[in-house]
């Protein structure tokens, strides 16, 4: 049992993820600003731009993997069954959502969504999974 | 699992929060042992002790050995 594992681990946690988040945001603000600057918009900027806007999400999945296998044993447990919950109701929406459109119910869904609703049902399963408390 | 840790917290004048660092968790972690929601795996639960100067079984309640012993 080492000492002060929860306290480095959200240390660690907090100095990746607030940047990434920055990151983010400058590169989506930035980069859609600039994009309506040109026209007709370049190909392989509005690619680059793409990329370049996944890449700190994607990067902040990874933190909070590391952060869940780093922190103590119980705040890992909430975490990872946090991430399973998000995991289980977004996949469980983009089944729902699939047959609706295979049926034609529904027509078109933007399946950028699904990302922001799996950060929410996380975050919203942790939030129960600790009685509410941030964790 | 029952436990003893809140009785030797207090007796101590210890806060949730002082015992958390003491052991490296958080102060949930303290408070989901402390209400029997959450049960340590061996290591924390030999830090806990050590860290009181008992032995696991005088800090944990083993209810499953006292149901056997019941049947």
């Amino acid at each position: 049992m080492t000492q002060q594992t929860f306290k480095s681990a959200k240390r660690r946690y907090h100095r990746v993820f607030w940047p990434l988040m920055a990151i983010y945001a400058v590169i989506v603000i930035a980069g859609s600003y600039g994009l309506k600057q040109l026209d007709p918009e370049p190909l392989w900027l509005q690619a680059t731009l793409a990329v370049a806007c996944a890449l700190p999400v994607i990067a902040t999945l990874l933190v909070m993997m590391r952060y869940a296998n780093e922190t103590d044993e119980y705040t890992r447990m909430i975490q990872l069954r946090g991430l399973a919950w998000g995991g289980i109701m977004t996949t469980s929406v983009i089944f729902l959502i699939g047959f609706l459109q295979l049926f034609h119910v529904v027509d078109r869904f933007e399946i950028f969504w699904f990302g922001p609703f799996f950060f929410f049902a996380y975050g919203l399963s942790t939030l129960i999974l600790n009685g509410g408390r941030h964790c | 699992m029952k436990n003893i840790i809140r009785a030797l917290r207090t007796e101590r004048g210890w806060s949730q929060a002082s015992l958390a660092d003491e052991l490296g968790v958080s102060r949930q972690s303290v408070n989901a042992i402390e209400t029997g929601k959450y049960d340590p795996s061996l290591p924390l639960a030999f830090a806990i002790a050590r860290l009181f100067g008992k032995s696991i079984e005088e800090i944990f309640d083993d209810e499953t050995e006292a149901k056997l012993a019941a049947e």
